[in-house]
């Protein structure tokens, strides 16, 4: 019997490669996509518009506020289809060309988690650079740099919370129709609902509002809480929908 | 052969506390073997297959691949393995260079052996000249071609091909297969395909599953020997009803029985050796002055056996219902 070459043998071949080669083949295909181009040529010409029309009257902590919200109330649509369609959308393929092969169940949930949130956090980036960016050539500078800092940071936290819920309700449920609506529903109601049943500190609704305050340096434990809840939600759906995912039968 | 590739022991997958795909289920596939895996439709061989890939876990009994049980988690062992889908789905988006790229970084190849790899596969599964377009636009055996490419991207050890010439027209049905056997010189192969005439050519071995039970594992050989049945079937030219006349006075001839109009099926003495038969057979035509075309033993065809097998496991299950 002929010896095998042994090449998928190789030290250190097998773990890393998987996720990595997933997760580019993922972020591949997302940077490609109409959608993409569209949503980046939309938002920013948005904020255009937002910052140019505000020249005259408007102060940094209201445009930047009024423009981050934007990702809460609108783009989250977006982010809402591309995360909960990331797994159940290639249902039909993944047996077939994915987990059949030296790939274990982590390395594809991970691999998923980290090029959807990678692809969010890019996508926000680029928006929030021209809108911050603008706002400060601008307008007269009610603003702290930590403060400004931190308001950005607090909402690429919630589309992080956002994309992981997706990408958790999308190993979960067979369907990418079904997993858009139940995160649709479950996003809308975390940002109108829940500050009216006492779960503010982990409504998006509720962070929007403090975030004037925020750019202008006031910054309470309020919005550690915040963070903390955004965190924790991200870090529970990534493991319960890992679990899940390693137990489901393919 | 020698070593145990493939074991299957009280192998057993229920869907949902309602379905038994899998019941019990004994096989073992040996280094260097072409098994075939026979059932009907809905016989249970995908599930077993899924299950020897890790993609499900068995209700109870295990399935042990190299040795080593096989489960969701087991990504080295998949890495000494090749799998063949029946209608293989591949992101349509790739084309046959970026998707095989994909497959053998999935595999841990570095980028010089996969380059290597992947043009000398593409080539060798005539993809050349669509290597750079979208698999959305690929026919079924474009496909399946891709697929078989993608199968032996990591050279492995054991080949899984589930329905491995579907799509194919004849000229790609023989290549395959000639393929098949090509490979199964250097590597041990499990083939699942309905064409039993494609597994009788290329396989050593064979399994046969139905209703999800195991109810043959052996050699081909051993196969056709097991549903014997003592029958000779003539071709003749003209003259049918003259040798039928004739086989009635024969005392070793049980039973016979024509199939159209010219060739007779006859059901001979089971203490009777073939060789006996045939030479009563060939002897009768000769002193009858008939034109003999052809003189052959039924069930040496493997889908005489199959269909034998399967009858035998019908009447067991009536049986043990009674």
């Amino acid at each position: 019997m002929k010896s095998r070459a042994g090449s998928s043998r190789r030290p250190n071949a097998g773990k890393a490669s998987p996720f990595w080669a997933i997760a580019q083949a993922d972020l591949k295909g997302l940077f490609r996509s109409r959608i993409t181009y569209g949503w980046l040529l939309a938002a920013v010409f948005i904020q255009v518009v937002r910052t140019l029309g505000s020249a005259s009257s408007g102060t940094t902590s209201s445009v930047v506020s009024s423009g981050l919200s934007d990702f809460v109330y609108v783009w989250s649509l977006v982010i809402t289809a591309l995360a909960a369609s990331s797994v159940s959308s290639e249902a039909g393929e993944l047996a077939d060309s994915i987990l059949s092969k030296s790939v274990t169940r982590l390395d594809y949930v991970l691999a998923k988690f980290a090029s959807r949130m990678a692809y969010t956090l890019t996508c926000f980036s680029i928006v929030s650079a021209v809108l911050v960016g603008l706002a400060l050539r601008l307008e007269v500078g009610d603003y702290s740099a930590p403060g400004l800092a931190s308001a950005v940071l607090l909402v690429a936290l919630a589309m992080v919370t956002l994309t992981a819920l997706g990408v958790a309700l999308s190993v979960a449920l067979p369907s990418t129709v079904v997993a858009i609506v139940a995160l649709l529903v479950l996003w809308y109601s975390m940002t109108i609902l829940f500050p009216v049943v006492g779960l503010g500190f982990v409504s998006p609704g509720s962070m929007l509002g403090d975030l004037p305050g925020v750019i202008k340096g006031a910054w309470g434990g309020a919005e550690w809480e915040t963070a903390g809840g955004f965190l924790a939600i991200s870090a529970v759906s990534l493991a319960l929908s890992s679990a899940y995912f390693h137990s489901k039968d393919i | 052969m020698g070593q145990k590739v493939v074991e299957m022991n009280d192998l057993t997958k229920i869907f949902g506390e309602k379905l038994i795909a899998v019941n019990n289920v004994n096989f073992t596939v040996e280094q260097g073997a072409i098994f075939g895996f026979l059932g009907p439709n809905g016989a249970g061989k995908t599930t077993t297959i899924r299950l020897l890939l890790g993609l499900i876990r068995p209700t109870a009994g295990e399935v042990r691949v190299f040795g080593e049980e096989m489960t969701p988690g087991s990504s080295e062992l998949r890495g000494r393995m090749g799998y063949l889908p029946t209608n293989p789905r591949f992101p349509p988006k790739m084309t046959p260079i970026t998707y095989l790229d994909f497959v053998g970084k999935l595999f841990g190849l570095g980028v010089e052996e996969r380059m290597g790899r992947l043009s000398a596969l593409i080539r060798s599964v005539g993809l050349l000249g669509d290597s750079s377009r979208e698999i959305a636009g690929f026919s079924t055996g474009m496909v399946t071609r891709l697929g078989l490419a993608a199968a032996l991207i990591n050279d492995p050890e054991l080949l899984i091909l589930d329905e491995p010439t579907s799509g194919l027209d004849p000229s790609g049905r023989r290549e395959t297969l000639e393929l098949i056997a090509k490979l199964g010189k250097e590597k041990t192969i499990l083939v699942s395909s309905h064409i039993l005439s494609d597994i009788d050519r290329i396989c050593t071995h064979v399994g046969v599953i139905s209703q999800g039970k195991a109810i043959f594992s052996g050699s081909i050989k051993d196969m056709k020997k097991s549903t014997r049945s003592h029958v000779v079937r003539l071709e003749l030219e003209g003259g049918v009803e003259r040798l039928c006349g004739a086989l009635k006075a024969e005392k070793w001839v049980v039973s016979f029985e024509t199939r159209g109009d010219f060739a007779v099926d006859i059901d001979f003495d089971a203490e009777t050796p073939m060789a006996d038969a045939v030479k009563g057979v060939t002897e009768l035509v000769s002193r009858l002055g008939l034109d003999l075309i052809s003189i052959s033993s039924s069930t040496s065809s493997i889908e005489d056996a199959f269909m034998g097998l399967l009858r035998d496991e019908e009447s067991r299950r009536f049986l043990t219902a009674a």
